[in-house]
C-alpha cells in the first residue's frame, strides 16, 4: 500500500490523500487497477419514499436527469447498513433488484462488506428520517455522529480512509460536530457535508460576485428549527463565504420566536434589533410561493399585519460574523412555501437576491438531490470535496446555537468556538447547466 | 427618472371573457391592480385599468367586485370600454384576455374563444378615431389562421404596435439558457402536456420562440402533420423525431410519473419502456420549416406534467436543452413576466418580441388540427409563409441582459 493511503499526519496535511487511496481501495487485491469504479457503503436511518436515504440511494442505483441525458454514477453501491426498517422500507427491495448491493448488519460490516478490513472507497452517512428521540430543546438526536465514529474505528483498525460524505449537518450537538472534524482531520479523512441548497437552481442564476463587500444577508424560507433552518442557513453562507477576505466565522447568534419576531421586523433596521427591510421585500419578492394575504387574489404583497396572520410560529436567527457581516435566517411557515435570499453590498443599488430552487409544488422528484448525488460522485471519483466541508461545520454549529437561544427565549450566545476561518471554492458550484 | 416631467399615467382597458379567481384575467389583470414582484421588488406599473369589458359573468365572477375596489368601470360593449363613455378613444393600451368561460368548440376540438371578435370591435373603434395604441393579446391570436392573420395586417394598417401570446416563451427556463442567435438548428423536438387546443399552444409557442432566432431567421412552415397513437412510437423508430431529443428533453422533467410517483426512484423514461406504458394517447406535431428544419411537439400526457425542449445545435458539442418552468398555483408567477412585456410595450410602444411569432403559432396549430382531423394526413402549408426575425435580445426570465 503505497505510503499516502496510511494514517499519519503527513496524510491530514497533503491536499487529498483520497483521490490516489480509491484507486487501489476494494476487497481484495485485484481492485487495485486505475479503472476501477469505486465501491461505496451508505449507513442510513431509514429507506422509505422521499426519505433522504432513499432519494440519494436511488439516485446512485437508478441515475437521474443530468444535463441533456440520463447520467448513471460512475461508482457502484455496494453496501448498506440501514438503522431502521419501517413497514414501507424499501432498502430491501432495492438489495433484491440491485445484486451487487446487499444490505448488512452493522456499520462495522458494511464498511468491510463483512470482512475484517475496511472494503469500499467512500462512504456516505444520510442520517436524516426515522424515528429518534426528541430532546427537551426538540432536536431529533439521529445518530449521524455514531455512524461516523464507527465508521472512524473501521478506518483505524484498517489503516486506511476514505471519503466520507454527510447528509445535511454534522449532529444536532456542537461537541459531536466539532469531535467528528477532529476525529476527520486526525486521520486525514476527506469530508463532504452539507444541503443541497447550495448547489440546487437559483433563480435567477445569479452568484455573489468577487471580492464583495457584504454588509448584510438574509435567507427567508419555510420549515422548522433543527431541520429546515440548515437549509437556511447553508444558503446564507455558500454566498457570504464568497465575500471579499474569505470566511471568518461568527460571533454571536440570537434566535427570536414569536411576537418578537414581529418586533424585530417594524424595528426596520440591524442597529434597532432587526434587519435591513429592502432585504425582506427581495426575499419575498423571489419567492414563488407567497401565501396569498387577500381571498381572491393569488399574488399580493403582504402587510405586516397580514404576516402576523398568517405565520403562527416566525423564528429568526440574527447573527454576527468576525468582520462585521450581520444575518438573518427567517423560518415563516404560512407565508413562504420556499426558500430564498438577498444580500446588501456595498456599493450597489439594489441587493443581490435569488430563489434557491427546489420546487414548486408541481414536482414528483427531489431534483435537488440530483445536483447533490452528482456532487457526492465527484466527491468520491475525485477525493477532493467539491466545496468546503467547514461551510458545513460552521452551519451546524449555527444551528445548535440557534436551538440554544430558543431555549433560553432569545438570549444573545456568544459562539467563539464558530470563528471558522475558510476560504471557498474559486468557481461557483450551483446548478446551472 | 423620477427628475423627467411628469408624464400623466397610461390608461388601460381589459377586455376578457371572464374575470373570476384564477382566470388568465384575474392573475394578469391584478398584475396591475396590486403589482408584482419583480427583480427582487414589489413592481407597482405606472398606469391604471380604468376600463373593463367581461363577456361572461359565471359564479365567481369577480369583475364588479374588482371595479369598486379598485375604481374603474365595467361597460357593457367593447366599444364603449375603449371609449371610456365619450365619444374618443379614450385608454393607452388594450389587454385582450380570451382564455377560460363556456364557448363551444368546434370539430376540431378548438374552443372558439371570441379574440378576434373583441379585437375587430377594438379595430372599429381606432379606425373611426384615426388612431390605433398598443394591443395585447393573450395566447393564440384566434383559433383559425386566417382570423390571426387579418388581426396582424390591421395592426399594420393602423401601426399600432401588438404583443401576444404563451407566457412560455418568457418564463424562467431551468437551465437558463437560449439559442444562439444566428444558430443552424438541426433538429428540434418539444415535450408537453395538457388537452388541445389550450396546452398544445403554449407547447409550439415555447419551441418556436427558440427556433426563431436560427440562421437567417424565421421563413415559416411548409408542411404540418399531426399523428397520434401507437403511430407516434414508429416514428420515432422511423426517425421522423429523435428518440435521443427526447432523452435530452426528458432528463430536463421534473415531474415524471410511473415508478417516480410509486416508490420515488428516478427513472430513464426513455430507454426503460415505461413511457410507451404510461402515454396512452400520445400525439406527434410534425412540423417541416420551409428552410428545411424539421420539428416536432410530442404531447405525451400520463408521463409527465412539464414542458421541455431540446435541439442539436450545428458547433455545440451537447445537446441543448431546457425546462420552460411554470411555477405552481396560486402565485403563477410566469403570469408577472409576461405581464412586465406587456407593461413595457404599453410604457414604451414597442413590441419587445414580434406578434408575427404568435401569427405563425396559430397557424401551426390551426392547421396540426385540421390534419388530426383529415385522419392525420401529412398537409401542405403554403399559407403559413410568416417571415420575421426574433429580437437580439433574450427576452425570458432571468436572461442575461
Amino acid at each position: 500500500m503505497p505510503e499516502s493511503h496510511k494514517i499519519s499526519r503527513r496524510a491530514i496535511l497533503a491536499a487529498a490523500p483520497a483521490a490516489a487511496a480509491l484507486t487501489v481501495a476494494g476487497c481484495d487485491k485485484s481492485a487495485a487497477q486505475p479503472t476501477k469504479r469505486p465501491r461505496i457503503a451508505a449507513l442510513v436511518t431509514e429507506v422509505r419514499r422521499l426519505s433522504h436515504g432513499e432519494v440519494i440511494l436511488d439516485r446512485f442505483l437508478e441515475g437521474f436527469g443530468w444535463e441533456s441525458g440520463h447520467h448513471r454514477p460512475q461508482v457502484d453501491l455496494v453496501s448498506l447498513y440501514v438503522d431502521q426498517f419501517p413497514e414501507s422500507d424499501l432498502s430491501r427491495e432495492r438489495a433484491a433488484r440491485f445484486p451487487q448491493l446487499k444490505i448488512y448488519p452493522s456499520v462495522e460490516k458494511a464498511l468491510t462488506c463483512g470482512g475484517d478490513k475496511l472494503a469500499v472507497d467512500g462512504v456516505m452517512i444520510i442520517g436524516e428520517h426515522g424515528k429518534y428521540p426528541v430532546n427537551e430543546k426538540g432536536q431529533t438526536l439521529y445518530p449521524r455522529f455514531e455512524f461516523f465514529q464507527q465508521a472512524y474505528e473501521v478506518f483505524s483498525k484498517s489503516g486506511r480512509v476514505v471519503p466520507v460524505f454527510n447528509d445535511k449537518h454534522l449532529s444536532w450537538n456542537w461537541e459531536q460536530c466539532s469531535k467528528m472534524n477532529g476525529l476527520a482531520r486526525c486521520i486525514g479523512v476527506p469530508m463532504m457535508a452539507g444541503s443541497s441548497l447550495p448547489i440546487t437552481w437559483r433563480i435567477p442564476p445569479v452568484e455573489m460576485p468577487d471580492e464583495a463587500v457584504v454588509e448584510e444577508a438574509m435567507s427567508v424560507g419555510n420549515g422548522n428549527p433543527d431541520s429546515y433552518d440548515f437549509h437556511l442557513l447553508e444558503t446564507i453562507q455558500c454566498f457570504v463565504e464568497r465575500r471579499k477576505d474569505g470566511e471568518t466565522g461568527v460571533v454571536k447568534l440570537q434566535a427570536l420566536r414569536g411576537d418578537a419576531v414581529w418586533r424585530a421586523l417594524e424595528a426596520g433596521n440591524w442597529a434597532a434589533g432587526g434587519w435591513d427591510p429592502q432585504l425582506f421585500e427581495a426575499c419575498l419578492c423571489r419567492s414563488h410561493m407567497l401565501a396569498p394575504a387577500r381571498e381572491g387574489f393569488n399574488h399580493v404583497y403582504p402587510t405586516p399585519a397580514d404576516m402576523a396572520r398568517m405565520v403562527k410560529d416566525p423564528v429568526a436567527y440574527r447573527f454576527e460574523y468576525v468582520d462585521g457581516l450581520k444575518a438573518t435566517m427567517l423560518l415563516l411557515n404560512g407565508l413562504v412555501g420556499d426558500i430564498t435570499f438577498a444580500a446588501r453590498i456595498k456599493g450597489q443599488s439594489e441587493p443581490l437576491s435569488t430563489l434557491m430552487y427546489i420546487g414548486g409544488g408541481n414536482e414528483t422528484q427531489p431534483f435537488n438531490f440530483d445536483a447533490l448525488v452528482w456532487n457526492i460522485e465527484q466527491f468520491f471519483l475525485t477525493g477532493k470535496a467539491p466545496y468546503p466541508f467547514e461551510r458545513t461545520l460552521l452551519t451546524s454549529g449555527l444551528v445548535a446555537a440557534g436551538i440554544d437561544s430558543l431555549d433560553r427565549k432569545g438570549e444573545w450566545i456568544d459562539t467563539p468556538h464558530l470563528e471558522i476561518s475558510y476560504s471557498p471554492t474559486r468557481h461557483s458550484t450551483f446548478r446551472r447547466t | 427618472m423620477a427628475d423627467t416631467a411628469k408624464a400623466p399615467r397610461k390608461r388601460l382597458a381589459i377586455i376578457t371573457t371572464v374575470w373570476k379567481y384564477l382566470s388568465h384575467a384575474q392573475h394578469m389583470g391584478d398584475r396591475f391592480l396590486v403589482g408584482y414582484p419583480w427583480e427582487g421588488r414589489w413592481h407597482r406599473p405606472e398606469m391604471d385599468v380604468v376600463a373593463l369589458y367581461v363577456d361572461q359573468k359565471p359564479e365567481g365572477d369577480q369583475s364588479q367586485i374588482r371595479a369598486d375596489e379598485f375604481k374603474f368601470k365595467v361597460y357593457p360593449t367593447i366599444a364603449e370600454t375603449l371609449l371610456c363613455g365619450t365619444e374618443r378613444l379614450a385608454v393607452d393600451g388594450v389587454l385582450i384576455i380570451g382564455e377560460h368561460g363556456d364557448y363551444p368548440v368546434n370539430a376540431k376540438g378548438q374552443v372558439l374563444y371570441p379574440r378576434y371578435e373583441f379585437f375587430e370591435q377594438c379595430v372599429d373603434v381606432f379606425d373611426k378615431d384615426g388612431r390605433g395604441v398598443p394591443v395585447f393579446n393573450d395566447k393564440h391570436l384566434s383559433y383559425s389562421f386566417e382570423k390571426a392573420s387579418q388581426m396582424v395586417a390591421a395592426g399594420k394598417r393602423l401601426k399600432f404596435p401588438m404583443l401576444a401570446g404563451s407566457s412560455l416563451p418568457v418564463t424562467w427556463r431551468l437551465p437558463s439558457v437560449e439559442v444562439p442567435l444566428d444558430a443552424t438548428i438541426e433538429e428540434a423536438l418539444m415535450v408537453g402536456v395538457g388537452s388541445s387546443d389550450p396546452m398544445d399552444f403554449h407547447a409550439l409557442e415555447a419551441m418556436q420562440c427558440m427556433l426563431e432566432r436560427r440562421r437567417n431567421g424565421e421563413t415559416g412552415v411548409k408542411a404540418v402533420q399531426l399523428i397520434q397513437g401507437p403511430a407516434v412510437w414508429q416514428a420515432g423508430k422511423d426517425g421522423r423525431w429523435s428518440r435521443r431529443l427526447l432523452e435530452a428533453a426528458l432528463a430536463r422533467s421534473t415531474s415524471m410519473s410511473g415508478n417516480a410517483t410509486k416508490d420515488g426512484r428516478p427513472q430513464d423514461l426513455t430507454h426503460s419502456g415505461e413511457l410507451e406504458e404510461l402515454v396512452k394517447d400520445p400525439a406527434a406535431y410534425l412540423i417541416e420549416y420551409n428552410d428545411g428544419l424539421r420539428a416536432t411537439l410530442l404531447m405525451i400526457n400520463g408521463a409527465v406534467s412539464d414542458f421541455t425542449f431540446a435541439c442539436r445545435v450545428r458547433g455545440m458539442p451537447q445537446i441543448l436543452s431546457t425546462q420552460f418552468l411554470l411555477p405552481a398555483l396560486p402565485n403563477v408567477a410566469y403570469s408577472a413576466c409576461l405581464m412586465n412585456k406587456v407593461e413595457e410595450m404599453i410604457a414604451t410602444g414597442k413590441a419587445p418580441y414580434p406578434v408575427e411569432r404568435t401569427q405563425l403559432v396559430s397557424g401551426i396549430l390551426d392547421f396540426c388540427l385540421e390534419s388530426k382531423v383529415q385522419a392525420n394526413q401529412r398537409l401542405d402549408t403554403p399559407q403559413l409563409n410568416v417571415k420575421y426575425r426574433a429580437p437580439r435580445a433574450s427576452q425570458f426570465g432571468g436572461a442575461p441582459t
